[in-house]
């Protein structure tokens, strides 16, 4: 970003280059989306507003990652306020925003409710973000017709919520998941989460979740897996 | 006529789209492609709101906020700022200058700008 003063903060070496990239693609990017979003209000057959749709929602997934290498990129230098969060309402947040692009792909996702409610302490953009990551993940490798359930559950005697995002995909092998772990702790590099996948949006939820004092991490099921993020629990409702 | 706007948009396709918009939705329109234009068009322009993005060719938003700070005329035209960074702002720290609005290019919707704009000039 350009401050006032006319220098650039890429130019004073602050902006790591990817997250400048990221940034340098986010105007062209959300321009197409804009163009896209004019022309799905007019007169269009039904496969042209299935392909602009696409356009839209491609654009739109194109700038969530953007906005997450930016931020990623200011992690060290921002305060990220925490407050108790509701997990469930983040998740059906999520599922609206995401129900549109699930549909087009013909899949589902839902979040699995829960009978006595959990707080968890976390900031809430981050927290989204690692959701959507997640959710992105799972879109991509769960088999159509399917249902992706985003599950909360508490865990070590309600000292740390977790909030998985379970898909039904190809199962990762024990030997790419110990990889990916050794992995997450060092720079963006190919890591390869999956078959075609860098692994990219996988390290950025990592990040968002060390400023959170929270980690990742996936469990493997023999048709697809659950990636989770843990954070620590909420103490509010004991002070009651 | 809803009322006069300026719109402050480097990029030309990105400033023709919500120039059109914008007069589909009645406001009679004035665009600078840069902060230099825009002060220098402000006094024939009249504008009774301003929107404009933060990165532009040359000099940052910050530019023409601080010169329309410094004249009475023009120190209380209400202003909506639209951005790509708009995660790096603080609508209170652009408060004082005027800025009564801050849209996220990144995920507004199609008539984002007429709604700030409608809000603004209420």
């Amino acid at each position: 970003m350009q401050e006032s003063g006319g220098e650039s903060l890429q130019s004073r070496g602050m902006i790591p280059p990817l997250a400048a990239a990221a940034h340098e693609l986010k105007s062209p990017l959300s321009l197409i989306r804009q163009l896209s979003l004019e022309l799905e209000n007019t007169r269009l057959t039904p496969e042209q507003q299935r392909l602009i749709e696409r356009v839209s929602l491609t654009s739109e997934r194109a700038l969530r990652l953007t906005t997450d290498l930016t931020k990623s990129a200011r992690l060290e230098d921002a305060m990220f306020a925490v407050e108790p969060l509701n997990p469930e309402q983040i998740c059906q947040d999520i599922v609206h925003e995401l129900t549109p692009l699930f549909a087009a792909h013909g899949r589902t996702l839902s979040v699995a409710q829960r009978r006595h409610p959990l707080l968890l302490v976390a900031n809430r953009d981050l927290l989204r973000r690692i959701l959507l990551n997640f959710s992105d993940n799972a879109l991509h490798y769960t088999e159509p017709g399917t249902v992706v359930h985003l599950q909360i559950k508490a865990l070590q005697k309600g000292s740390i919520v977790r909030i998985g995002v379970r898909d039904f995909g190809p199962a990762l092998s024990a030997d790419m998941w110990r990889g990916l772990q050794q992995k997450l702790a060092h720079a963006p590099q190919a890591i390869h989460a999956r078959p075609q996948s860098s692994g990219l949006g996988l390290y950025l939820a990592s990040q968002f979740a060390s400023a959170m004092n929270g980690t990742i991490g996936m469990t493997r099921h023999r048709d697809g897996a659950t990636f989770y993020v843990d954070l620590h629990a909420s103490r509010q409702l004991s002070w009651l | 006529m809803n009322g006069r706007v300026l719109l402050v948009e480097d990029d030309m396709w990105r400033a023709e789209l919500e120039l059109e918009r914008l007069r589909r939705a009645g406001f009679e329109v004035v665009h600078a492609a840069h902060a230099q234009s825009a002060i220098t068009k402000i006094d024939d322009a009249k504008p009774d709101a301003i929107i404009a993005d933060v990165l532009l060719s040359g000099a940052t938003v910050m530019a023409l906020l601080h010169e329309l700070q410094s004249y009475p005329d023009t120190k209380d035209i209400p202003v909506v700022v639209y951005t790509d960074v708009s995660d790096s702002l603080s609508l209170d720290n652009l408060k004082p200058y005027g800025v009564q609005r801050i849209v996220d290019k990144t995920t507004m919707g199609a008539d984002a700008l007429v709604v700030a704009l409608r809000g603004v000039l209420a």
